[in-house]
This record gives C-alpha cells, structure tokens and sequence, in this order.
C-alpha cells in the first residue's frame, strides 16, 4: 500500500469523523489517586486537570519527576479510571470505549523490556494491526502494506526483516514508534521518547514527530521534562508539579521564570526567542550570569 | 517483511502430522511379536472402515490391545504437556517454565499417592484423586498468584514454586511414613505409559486435550502481544486478564490431564516448544499446533525406546526423556547462543 | 479471507488433503480407545472350558482348563511352581527369578516391576501368577484388562504360605504334588514347633540393610517367619521396613544379628567387618560372635522358606539341636 493509499484511508476516517468545533482530545477535570496500602488513606497522584487538544497538534506534559505526568498520560491512554472527571476523544468517553476500539484510537509509545522470544522487526511492526483482526489475526495485505509505511514514516524500512536484538537502542526506539503508527491512531501518546537518546538523535525524533502529526493529522502527546525540546516543539504545553496542573498554555504562555523555578527548582532566565518560542537558560548562582542555554 | 501466513501454517502441521503417522506406522512395528508393515496397515485400513471382525486374532490384541492404545495415550500426553508449556512460558514471560512450575504435578502426585495408600483396590482411585490433587493445587496456586485482584506473573511463579516445594516434602513425608511398600510411586513419579487408564477415562481426556488447547489458540495471537509486556498489550488491544485467565486455567489443566493419565513426564513441556521455537520461530499461532504435534511425536520415540532398549523389561518413558533432554537441552542453548 | 479464497478454488486440493490427514488421526485414536474391551471379550469367547476361582485379594477369575502354559511374575512364584513339581509348564518368568536353575533359562518377560505387557501376552499364558508385595496394582490390572487371567497371591504368614500353595496347586491342575508338599512343611513345622516349646524366643536384629539401618516391622511376613523359629525381633513397629537408629539397637541389646543372603552379598558383612564398625563392635551381640545369616529365602514366601527357618533356628538354638553341633 502506499503512503497515497494510506493517507486517503485517513482522510476517508476523517470525513466520518464528528465536526471539527468538538476537540480531537478534551481532558476535563480528571485526577487520580491510589492507596498504597489497602487500609491507609489514598495519595493523590493527580489533581485535576484539564486542556484540549487538537488534529495536528503536539502538546507537551511537562515537568519534573514525580510530578504526576505518567499518571496523567495513563489516564489520557484509558489505562487508568480517573477518579474524578473524564477523558473524551472526538466526544466519546475513553473508557467507554472496548479495549479493541481504544487500540484503534489510541496508541501509547514506552521504553520496550528485552523480549523473552525476539521477533522479527516487521511481526514486531504487525502487532500494531491486532486491534483490526479476528480471531488468530493473520496479517493481510492492508496489515502489511500499513506496517512497512509505518516503517517508511520512521526510516526503518530496511530493518525489516532483522531481529528486534539485532537492532540498536535508536533504531528500536523508531520500530516502536512505527507499532505505535501502524495501530493508525488518532491519539498518539509518548512515554519520556527522549530518554535515552542524545541530542541529534532527540531533535531527530521531535521533528519527526511533527513531521507525523501533520501527516497523519494526529494529536501527539509528549511527556518529558527536557524544557528546552518542549518549548521548541510543542503547540502547548501542561505544566505540572508534585501531582498538580499548574497552567495549560502555549510555551511563551507557560515559561515563566517564577514558575518555572518554583518548579523545577533551578535559577533561569527565560528569553523569548526570534520565532516566539521560549528559550531557557539557567543562571549560576554565584555570578548572575546566564549559565547555559537549554 | 514475511508474515505468518494460512497456507505456511497449514503447511507445517500437515508435515507434522504426516512425520506423525509414519512414525506410528512404524513403531506399531516395534515389539517381542513380529508384524510386518504390509499386514499392519492393511489392517488399520480395516480398523478404519469398521471390519473389524476380519483382522486375525492375535495380532488384533497385539497392535490394538495394546500397542495402539499405548501409542494414543502417549500422543495425546506428549501434546498436552507440550501445549502446556508453551502456554506457561508465554504466561509467565519465562523460558524455562514448564508444565510442572506451577506446582500441578507436585498436586497430583500427592492425590496418587494418598489413593495408593488408602484405596488401592479400586483402579479408578489413582487416576481421580490425582485429577483432583491437581484441580485443588491449581485453585490454590490461582489464589496465591493474585496481586491487587489481578493475575501476576512474577507472583503466579513464586506461588507456583513454593507450592511445588511444600508438596514434595508432603509426598517425602508419606512415602517415608506410610505403613505400606508403595511400588507404583517412583514409576508414577518418572512418567510410565505402560499401564493406560480405563477407556472411559481416554475419552475424557481426548475431549479435554481438544478443549484445552482449542481454548489455548484462541488466544495465540493475544501471547504474541503478551510478551512484549502486559501494557503494551493491553494498549495494543489485548484483553489482559481474560486471557491470563483463560490459559492459565487451560494450561493447567491439559497437565493435569496429563499427569492423571501417566504420572509426570519431564522434559517434554519445556523442550519441545523451545525444539519448535528453534524450528518454526517464536509466533504462538504456529507454535501451539507444532508443539502439540512435536510432543507426540518426541512422546512416542521415547516411548519406543522405553520399550526396547532394556527389553523385555519395559523401562518408564520419563526416564529416557530425562536421559535424552538433557543433551538436547544444551544443543538448543548453544544454537541459541549463537 | 480464507473463506472467499476457499470459493475461488485456490485452496481446495490443500483442504482436503489436511481434511483427511486430520480425519485420519482423529479415527485412528477413536478406534484404538475403543478396541480395548473389545478384544479383551473376543479372546473370551474362543476360549476352552474355564474354572471360576478366587485368588487370595479375593478376586474372582476365571481359568481355563487345563492350565498347560503359565507365566509367574515373581522368583516366590517360580519356585512355588516348580516345588510343585509344575515347572515345565512354566513359559515365561522375570528376570529376577533364579531358583531353581532350571528357571533361569524360561523365556524372561522383564524385570518384576517392570515387565513387558506385550511379552507375556505374546506368550499365550493359559494363567498369570502374580505377587501382591512384589508386583504393581497396575500390571495386574492392565493384564486383566487384556483378557489375561491373573491370580494374585497375598501369604502375610508362613502359615498362610502354606494354604496359599495349596489352593494354587489345585487352581493349576498339580493338586497331588501339593498335597505331598504342603503336608511334608506342615510336619517339618510342626515338629520344630516342638521342639522348641518351652524354650524362651531370641531376642534378635533382623538387618535389611546396614546404611541407612533398615529393619523390619511387625506385619511383615519375616517376622513371622522370625516367630517359628522362636525368635523375636527387638523393633517394635507397624512401619514394615522401618529405618532405626544404631543407638537405639544398642539400648535394646539384641543377643544376635540376623542377616538374610550369602556371604559376599552387599547386604551381609562378615564379622571381622562388624567388629571393624563404630558402635556396631560395641554391641553385645556383636562382642559375643553372635552373628546368623541365614538363607535369602527366609524374606520370600514359597516352601524354601522352611528350610530357612529350620537353618535360623539351629543357629539361634543350638542348645535344643545338639546332633548339629561340630
């Protein structure tokens, strides 16, 4: 199948798809909490929070750890019941959705464990099609044309056929994100993707990132606490901090310097830059001379 | 990019299941009473339409007295244990599990023991009270492996394990204790296919194997996912917990089946998938059917080579699987290492 | 998919060539499930005319007449057999089966635990004989099965060997040979008995093995044994072949040491050896020399058995057989 192919099955989805006033994604008031132990009080792990999102947008969960983020991205991804409030995609409440239709919707990206059996990279890659077979989900040639534009999305075409621990820690790091695109999601959500990546390879990944959301007219969704990569690449960003959402906005709305240091606890400055973005720099203590920019 | 496809698989069993009836046809022929292959497969021709009463009398007995019945039952177990441990290594995300980890065959022994110390007259007793020493350690163990309601891995395994262990210091303890001489335990204990069970009871085993592992590939392509990790499965569409429970139950009771029918035959379970895995690749949607297939197929060699290496006397099969997995084991390790 | 591939035709050959391969198998075990009782009940009806008898356990069988071909599944077997003078009609024994030597060269069906179903059935038994303390549940029952007739034997007491022998020589036809047998035992018995009325038993360590120390208990059949040849074991136990501690023989002071074999078997020591072994040279049996080894035929119940006991008990009474004395 090709990526014209591909693309007009997106658009076919989208022509079906509710009104375009109706956010893609809308998280209203959700929060969580869990008792560590069965009899002592529950902790929150989330306060409520809110923001939209939409087609093509990239949304940032910024902040630093234990901070409420992974939480909150479960509760986006429908793994968790937010104990107050609710997550709708395109209107429709996540968690009202079956398992299969969430896989169709939503795919959720995260650091792979070693593999007890290692796979093939493109049956790795076809396992993004399970929520779309029947019964032993033999792999058809929509499956299969999908997965290699998957592959071809993320500039993994030639590994195809080599081993998942054959592969290398970045080139892994795209073959999962090309499962993640091979579910044809409307929602794609990213785990800290930057983790272990340097530099290059953590600009490459963002704007390749970008690159899809347009594509495939996603809504992708990143947490991470790298604030410099967050300000240059995300439409909005959502600011949180030991559990609580501390403002919804766009970078330049959200960088500012007394929050940002409360949060992160870290002297900077913040300049907004030629194209309206933010940039961080921290300030050493001592001089009062900008430090380093981030 | 190749992809499992309908006709790789249907290709691959039907292989298996022709290497399958040759080698039946084949050790029919092995045995103290000469029978040539002509006669024999035209008699099982005869078998097959259902005239019977032409086949000569005592070969009659012979093959399908006991020859036959023997090669079924190990067929049968071998594709059991084999399914079983497949399944338990998917489920519990480890390659060394194998049909016994979750401490079901500890349970049945337990029940066959307590029935050859109590009951011994009754033949029936042994093959029951293992089953249900077996239903009640996989219920046990089922309760054990729930963390926060759910089944967990790692904490399936280690209920599993500990449960195994108490077992057979309560099989050490009755054996060391019991006022009787138990001469069928060590038999039970290594696996033997010499004595099978009523026929009343091969019927319900057939049925239960067929359930079993009907049920198992079901969810073939769901331990697929399953490996890669239970999020990430449960995000790819998987339905977690119904399929934990599924062949967690499954799994456990094709072993049990197994078990009760002809004691504990080892190396079979843990073997087997890896063989097919080397052979076949690690897909469960062609896993499970070869490695049913293989287990009868490994099951009725050794069987064979039970009966004739020490002949006349009958050596138990699960000591030649002990004897010949092991080497096979290490084979398999060093091809996987490199 | 598959389905409309089906109708196009593409996989018709294929299909149907699995359809019958699968259809094959699944008949092929149906049939053999089933054959069992099947033939088991063909084999009855060609069969002669039959006596209905019950073995020791209590099980009816039926035996056809006469009993021309027979195979035993223990050496007690055997050698009853063949003191009833019916050993040429012996086909088939185990290879544990040495006595009498004649025995030895009977075509062997496999060891006593594990013998082969399919050799014995080869052999066209008329009869199976069979041990309860030897034999597994599970032989018996699988040759039963099989249309096999199988008598088990159960003596717990050499008295009770004594009457099992004699219903087993009328079940197989030798019903003379065991009259004469079974009535010069009882005599020689009876006289033993005799003799040593009146004189106060023996206290003795009836060894099975030396490490671990293996006894026996009071229900075995060698205690009893033990019994007619005024003897007593000092364990007390209902256990039959209980482990002891060394220390506790020591406080119960046996006055001599009873090991069953030949000099040279693993199981039984010389007295130089005894007399080498802590804490064994420290018992007073040991000190004294009093040391008995007796036939190997004392554990198994057949009619040698009172050859053992006879033997036991010169050596433990040598005071009441004066004519042994050197």
């Amino acid at each position: 199948m090709s990526v014209s192919d591909a693309n007009a099955t997106l658009a076919a989805r989208d022509a079906a798809a509710p009104p375009a006033e109706l956010p893609r994604l809308a998280v209203e008031q959700a929060s969580y909490a869990y008792a560590h132990q069965r009899r002592s009080a529950p902790m929150f792990t989330l306060g409520a929070t809110s923001f939209q999102a939409r087609q093509r947008e990239v949304v940032a969960i910024l902040g630093p750890n234990a901070s409420g983020k992974s939480t909150l991205m479960q509760v986006i991804s429908g793994a968790l019941k937010p104990l107050s409030g609710r997550v709708l995609l395109d209107g429709v409440e996540i968690r009202s959705l079956g398992t299969r239709t969430r896989a169709q919707r939503i795919a959720l990206v995260e650091q792979q464990s070693p593999l007890v059996f290692p796979a093939t990279v493109g049956d790795y890659v076809l396992q993004g099609r399970h929520a779309y077979g029947r019964a032993l989900h033999l792999a058809t040639e929509e499956d299969v044309g999908l997965a290699m534009n998957a592959l071809a999305q993320v500039g993994a075409e030639h590994l195809a056929d080599r081993r998942m621990d054959q592969i290398s820690g970045g080139e892994k790091q795209r073959v999962i994100l090309a499962r993640a695109l091979a579910q044809q999601p409307l929602l794609l959500l990213l785990d800290e993707p930057t983790l272990h990546l340097d530099i290059g390879a953590q600009v490459d990944l963002l704007e390749r990132l970008r690159r899809l959301c347009e594509e495939n007219r996603q809504t992708v969704i990143v947490v991470t606490h790298e604030l410099g990569l967050a300000a240059e690449f995300a439409d909005q960003v959502v600011l949180l901090h030991a559990g609580k959402c501390l403002r919804v906005g766009t970078a330049a709305e959200v960088y500012q310097r007394e929050l940002l240091e409360q949060v992160f606890g870290a002297a900077m400055d913040v300049e907004i830059g030629p194209a309206g973005r933010p940039r961080v720099s921290l300030r050493s203590r001592a001089s009062g001379e900008p430090r380093r920019t981030m | 990019m190749r992809p499992l496809t309908l006709r790789r698989l249907l290709w691959t069993c039907g292989s298996l299941v022709a290497v399958l009836l040759v080698l039946i046809v084949l050790v029919l022929r092995l045995g103290p009473a000469p029978i040539s292959v002509t006669e024999l497969v035209m008699n099982l021709g005869r078998m097959a339409i259902g005239r019977i009463n032409q086949l000569p009398a005592d070969d009659q007995l012979i093959v399908f007295g006991i020859r036959l019945p023997r090669i079924l039952l190990g067929v049968m177990v071998g594709a059991s244990l084999s399914v079983a441990g497949a399944s338990f290594q998917a489920l519990l995300r480890n390659p060394l599990a194998d049909p016994y980890v979750l401490g079901v065959s500890s349970g049945s022994a337990t029940g066959a023991l307590i029935a050859m110390m109590v009951a011994p007259q009754f033949a029936l007793a042994t093959p029951l009270a293992a089953f249900l020493g077996a239903v009640l350690t996989i219920t046990g163990v089922y309760f054990l492996g729930l963390r926060d309601g759910n089944l967990d891995s790692t904490t399936l395994l280690l209920g599993g394990i500990i449960s195994a262990s108490f077992l057979s210091s309560v099989i050490m303890f009755l054996l060391t204790l019991s006022p009787r001489d138990l001469r069928g335990m060590p038999f039970w204990l290594m696996g033997d296919l010499s004595t099978p069970p009523v026929s009343e009871l091969q019927w319900i085993f057939l049925v239960g194997l067929i359930v079993g592992i009907g049920a198992i590939y079901t969810t073939a392509a769901d331990l697929n996912l399953l490996l890669t990790g239970e999020r990430e499965a449960a995000h790819l569409g998987v339905e977690v917990t119904r399929v934990k429970l599924v062949v967690y139950v499954a799994a456990s009771l094709l072993t049990a089946l197994a078990v009760s029918a002809s004691g504990a035959i080892g190396y079979i379970g843990l073997l087997v998938p890896h063989a097919m895995r080397f052979l076949f690749g690690s897909d469960y949607r062609i896993l499970i059917p070869t490695s049913a297939l293989g287990g009868a197929i490994a099951i009725v060699a050794a069987d064979a080579l039970a009966r004739t290496v020490a002949a006349p006397t009958e050596l138990p099969v699960g000591a030649v699987t002990a004897i010949a997995g092991a080497p096979i084991f290490i084979y398999l390790l060093r091809r996987r290492m490199r | 998919m598959f389905v409309d591939q089906i109708k196009q035709g593409r996989w018709r050959s294929e299909t149907r060539a699995m359809s019958f391969a699968v259809a094959a198998l699944v008949l092929l075990a149906a049939a053999g499930i089933f054959s069992l009782p099947l033939h088991a009940s063909a084999r009855s009806q060609n069969a002669p005319a039959r006596l209905t008898v019950t073995d020791d356990l209590g099980r009816t069988i039926e035996v056809p007449q006469p009993v021309r071909r027979m195979v035993s599944l223990a050496p007690s077997m055997t050698e009853t057999v063949f003191a009833l003078g019916a050993g040429d009609r012996l086909v088939g024994d185990t290879t544990a089966c040495d006595y009498p030597a004649a025995a030895q060269t009977i075509a062997k069906v496999g060891s006593v635990q594990a013998p082969s179903i399919e050799t014995i059935v080869t052999l066209r038994p008329d009869l199976v004989l069979a041990t309860k303390s030897l034999n597994r549940d599970a032989t018996v029952e699988a040759l039963s099965r099989l249309g096999v007739p199988v008598y088990v034997t159960d003596p717990h007491t050499v008295q009770e060997v004594l009457t099992s022998t004699a219903r087993l020589a009328n079940v197989i036809g030798a019903t003379h040979g065991g009259q004469a047998l079974v009535a010069n035992l009882q005599t020689r018995l009876n006289s033993l008995r005799q003799r040593l009325s009146g004189v106060p038993p023996r206290r003795i360590l009836f060894v099975v093995w030396m490490d671990p120390l293996i006894s026996i208990g009071r229900n075995t059949f060698i205690t009893d044994a033990l019994s007619w040849a005024d003897a007593q074991s000092v364990v007390e136990t209902s256990q039959d072949w209980p482990h002891v501690s060394l220390e506790a023989i020591v406080q119960l002071r046996p006055e001599y040491l009873v090991f069953a074999g030949q000099h040279g078997d693993a199981a039984v020591p010389s007295l130089a050896d005894l007399q080498n072994r802590p804490v064994w040279r420290d018992l007073e049996a040991v000190r004294a020399g009093r040391l008995a080894i007796v036939s190997a035929a004392l554990a198994r119940p057949c009619p040698r058995i009172v050859d053992a006991i006879e033997e036991l008990a010169r050596d433990l009474h040598p005071e009441v057989f004066p004519e042994n004395q050197p």
